[in-house]
């Protein structure tokens, strides 16, 4: 019996320990880890011979819990950058290697001591053809339910977007939305609450638009990408079109920590930023990326969409994160 | 094995059993206890010693409203649970044996499906463009379609179809054990059939839908797929705003604080339910 019990507790052991030829890539799921595992961990697990194993959803509250139990199972975790930006703080990371991983051509905007840039991607306003009459043209668009009557969807969670969006559609100018007036934001979305329906992950968004359940909403560009790749009857407008970024972090104590930087080195390659960016229709952070990339790919990304383009604040978001969660949710639930 | 358990049962003086318990104890205390009184723990230590978590949930109203959502949706799925079970527990426990049996295989094949998936199905079955308002609308019966989803309507509908299973089973037990003669003295001293199920079944059948209903009651309380996928945030559950503290916050002492005064809400449910449904029974033996 104890034998047993021993021989069960040692294989355990053995499935968790560090092996130097594995690490654990985890992102969100959905088209746009298809992407990245073709583009990243296929090409680099063949070249470097460690083996990229897949898990995912990220899970802000799992990375807590691991690197706080010291027990790390993810050596590389696609997260929002200020969620990077606000963990780091709190110790969750580790630095990265910038011997291993080239630092020159990585877009500054998206990198700093503890992330590297993953891509970046806007929130476009994007609708169903056959449930929508007539073309949304801007944000404000949405909150006219008399002029396009039907649900609208938005992004669920507390994260940079909604709230800009509706300062945005209630006429506060674009360099004008920092610091954010929480109070017009919740107003102006009271107006249309009853007929919000909220999508809690990028799959979800898609299925929403495509069925027409929602006539249309906030989406990435990349999922309206892929919608329309698929053949759905999706119009997308780039009017007010909001960037903000996905970044690569190593969370603290992770097992392959090497492995995982050598990965990092790859996934922010020319190369590996523009075999994404053509899977997914989301931007490289890697500026040398573009010149690897079909030219109609290219004018599809959000950087062929300057024009009206908004930056979101990711370190105004990073400094207020847990003052306008905690604000958002009780709106919401209200 | 067997000859070494013998051995204990004739040497030792303990009543035979509790050795056997062992495991199962051991069990509950690692993967149950330990856990909640770590709950407990961090719920008044995280981020600094004290009771500031339960201060800060009892007083703010939007704590307090979910809370009370939470229990509304409960209380609303354990009704019409009922009320749905009821029926079909009476012909299970009146129809030929054969014929109950193959019911019962199609309501317990039910519970054997992946619980998403029924829930995905549920969607499927209840959005805007779904089969329901689609057949509706297509009959011209409505001519907008119904808000099945992303309300209380959605969530009751979901939960009340997974919780069926649970009030049927205990429920046809009770009635199997209530004599169909009492109904026929019933009939034969003049009882309307209504005035007999109100004053004789109903009554007699009082311990399985006491059982039934708690067992039902203290599992809504604690759902969150159901009514994450097919509720609105307006009538939001307490499982599904603990999970935003863990997650989206990562403010793991108010989420510990909310978890812990769920668990002591249901135990003492539990408990006043159990002294309830105890005196029934005695008195129904008397």
């Amino acid at each position: 019996m104890k034998l047993i019990f021993a021989g069960i507790l040692a294989g355990l052991m053995a499935t968790t320990a560090a092996k130097a030829d594995e690490m654990v890539f985890t992102s969100w799921g959905g088209t746009t880890q298809e992407a990245q595992t073709k583009s990243w961990a296929e090409p680099f697990a063949a070249s470097s011979g460690i083996k990229v194993l897949q898990d995912g959803p990220t899970d802000y509250g799992k990375l807590k819990a691991m690197v706080d139990a010291k027990n790390v199972t993810w050596d590389v975790v696609d997260v929002e950058m200020d969620f990077a930006i606000k963990a780091a703080k709190d110790g969750l990371l580790e630095p990265i290697d910038f011997a291993v991983v080239p630092k020159a051509d990585l877009d500054p905007r998206f990198s700093n001591e503890n992330a590297v840039g993953s891509f970046y991607y806007s929130f476009v306003l994007a609708w169903n053809k056959g449930a929508v009459t007539g073309e949304p043209a801007s944000w404000a668009d949405m909150f006219d339910t008399k002029k396009f009557p039907g649900k609208r969807t938005f992004y669920k969670w507390s994260a940079p977007g909604v709230i800009e969006i509706a300062l945005l559609a209630d006429g506060v100018p674009a360099d004008k939305l920092y610091p954010l007036d929480l109070d017009r934001a919740f107003k102006k979305l009271d107006t249309i609450k009853s007929d919000i329906v909220w999508w809690g992950g990028g799959a979800e968004s898609q299925q929403l638009i495509a069925s027409g359940e929602a006539a249309f909403g906030q989406l990435w560009n990349g999922r309206v990408f892929a919608l329309e790749k698929d053949g759905a009857d999706v119009g997308v407008s780039w009017n007010q079109n909001l960037t903000a970024a996905d970044v690569l972090v190593v969370p603290k104590g992770a097992k392959n920590k090497e492995g995982a930087m050598k990965f990092l080195a790859a996934a922010t390659s020319p190369t590996g930023q523009a075999k994404f960016a053509e899977a997914s229709g989301y931007a490289p952070i890697n500026t040398k990326a573009k010149a690897e990339m079909p030219v109609d790919v290219v004018k599809g990304l959000p950087d062929a969409h300057i024009d009206g383009q908004i930056n979101l604040d990711m370190n105004y978001w990073a400094e207020h994160r847990d003052e306008i969660a905690t604000r958002w949710y009780a709106w919401q639930a209200k | 094995m067997s000859v070494e358990a013998q051995q204990g049962i004739a040497t030792s003086r303990i009543p035979s059993g509790l050795g056997g318990l062992l495991p199962a104890l051991i069990l509950v205390g690692l993967f149950f206890v330990v856990p909640v009184l770590a709950l407990l723990l961090r719920s008044v230590t995280d981020p600094a010693p004290g009771l500031q978590n339960y201060a800060a949930l009892l007083g703010d109203g939007t704590y307090v409203r979910v809370f009370f959502n939470t229990f509304v949706v409960a209380f609303v799925v354990t009704v019409v649970t009922v009320l749905v079970a009821f029926p079909v527990a009476w012909m299970l426990a009146i129809m030929p044996p054969a014929l109950a049996s193959i019911l019962f295989g199609i309501i317990i094949l039910s519970m054997w499906t992946n619980l998403l998936t029924r829930t995905y199905a549920w969607m499927v079955l209840l959005q805007r463009t779904g089969v329901i308002n689609r057949a509706l609308m297509g009959a011209g019966i409505i001519d907008q379609p119904l808000p099945l989803i992303n309300n209380l309507t959605g969530v009751t509908i979901g939960m009340v179809y997974i919780m069926l299973p649970f009030m049927i089973l205990p429920l046809v037990g009770t009635l199997r054990a209530i004599d169909p003669m009492t109904l026929r003295a019933a009939a034969l001293c003049g009882a309307s059939p209504l005035a007999a199920f109100r004053r004789i079944l109903l009554p007699l059948s009082l311990p399985g839908i006491a059982a039934g209903g708690l067992m039902v009651f203290v599992m809504s309380l604690g759902y969150f797929v159901t009514p994450a996928l097919l509720g609105g945030t307006s009538n939001m559950m307490l499982a599904e705003m603990i999970a935003q503290m863990i997650q989206s916050l990562l403010n793991w002492g108010l989420g510990s604080a909310a978890a812990f005064i769920l668990l002591v809400v249901t135990m003492a449910l539990y408990a006043l339910q159990l002294r309830l449904v105890g005196s029934k029974r005695a008195s129904v033996g008397a």
